[in-house]
């Protein structure tokens, strides 16, 4: 089960997290100029909001981590001449 | 410690092919523009048929979806991918205005994500389509009609899809 927060303190209610959540599980409260979790049920934990929001108001708990199976410094080297 | 040293070189192994198809998509996306995810898609939907040709098939969408789970994991592709439904929704399928099935799909995992996202390889590129490709073809294998599955969102952690069947 997902838990996402929005720090009520942080957020500037530029709604780019609202704009970005594809499933609208955030929404704009406009009585406080703030975005809320709107149905935490329908995150898919892609991050996009917190990775979008510019104050990092926003957190995410019990969400999937991506298992990326090789991590090595070399290797990122070797990858940076090719894109 | 051998057995481990035998992993880091299986894994070393396979970014290495990884970071050649990466270059291959990059390198012809700008020639070839949008037909390179034509090219992708069908090398990919070739290559899902190819996978799927000893799969159950099946007329019900949700079995088939676990045929081709089986048929990825069978193949050693570990991508995690789950059928999602918004709250606002009653049903996992759903039917569209042409009558065709349609059902959103949550993947957390993928080649692209695994081995790549983090050298900043682009979402939504050739290879993305060619994995949608694969998709398709062993969905369209199992369940005989024709699947198309949609990006409609590429996240920092996950990618939200939307499969639409044929009636």
């Amino acid at each position: 089960m997902i838990h996402m927060k929005i720090r009520d303190a942080a957020c500037r209610g530029c709604r780019f997290c609202v704009d970005i959540c594809p499933t609208d599980a955030l929404s704009f409260d406009e009585a406080t100029q703030k975005a809320v979790v709107e149905t935490v049920e329908d995150c898919i934990g892609c991050l996009s909001c917190g990775f979008i929001c510019p104050s990092g108001a926003i957190r995410h708990e019990g969400h999937h981590v991506v298992k990326n199976f090789y991590r090595n410094l070399y290797f990122s080297r070797r990858m940076e001449k090719f894109l | 410690m051998e057995e481990l040293h035998a992993i880091r070189k299986r894994r070393r192994s396979l970014q290495e092919v990884m970071n050649f198809m990466a270059a291959l998509s990059a390198g012809i996306e700008p020639i070839l523009g949008r037909g390179a995810n034509s090219m992708t898609m069908s090398a990919g939907r070739k290559l899902g048929r190819q996978f799927s040709e000893n799969a159950v098939k099946t007329d019900d969408l949700l079995t088939a979806i676990g045929e081709v789970r089986k048929v990825l994991e069978d193949n050693h592709c570990l991508w995690g991918f789950e059928p999602f439904k918004p709250k606002a929704q009653d049903a996992l399928v759903t039917l569209n205005h042409k009558g065709e099935q349609q059902m959103y799909i949550v993947y957390r995992d993928c080649m692209i994500r695994q081995s790549l996202f983090r050298f900043g390889h682009p979402q939504k590129g050739s290879l993305c389509i060619m994995m949608t490709g694969f998709f398709d073809g062993a969905l369209e294998n199992i369940m005989g009609k024709k699947a198309k599955l949609d990006i409609l969102h590429a996240g920092e952690n996950g990618c939200l899809k939307l499969l639409t069947v044929a009636a």
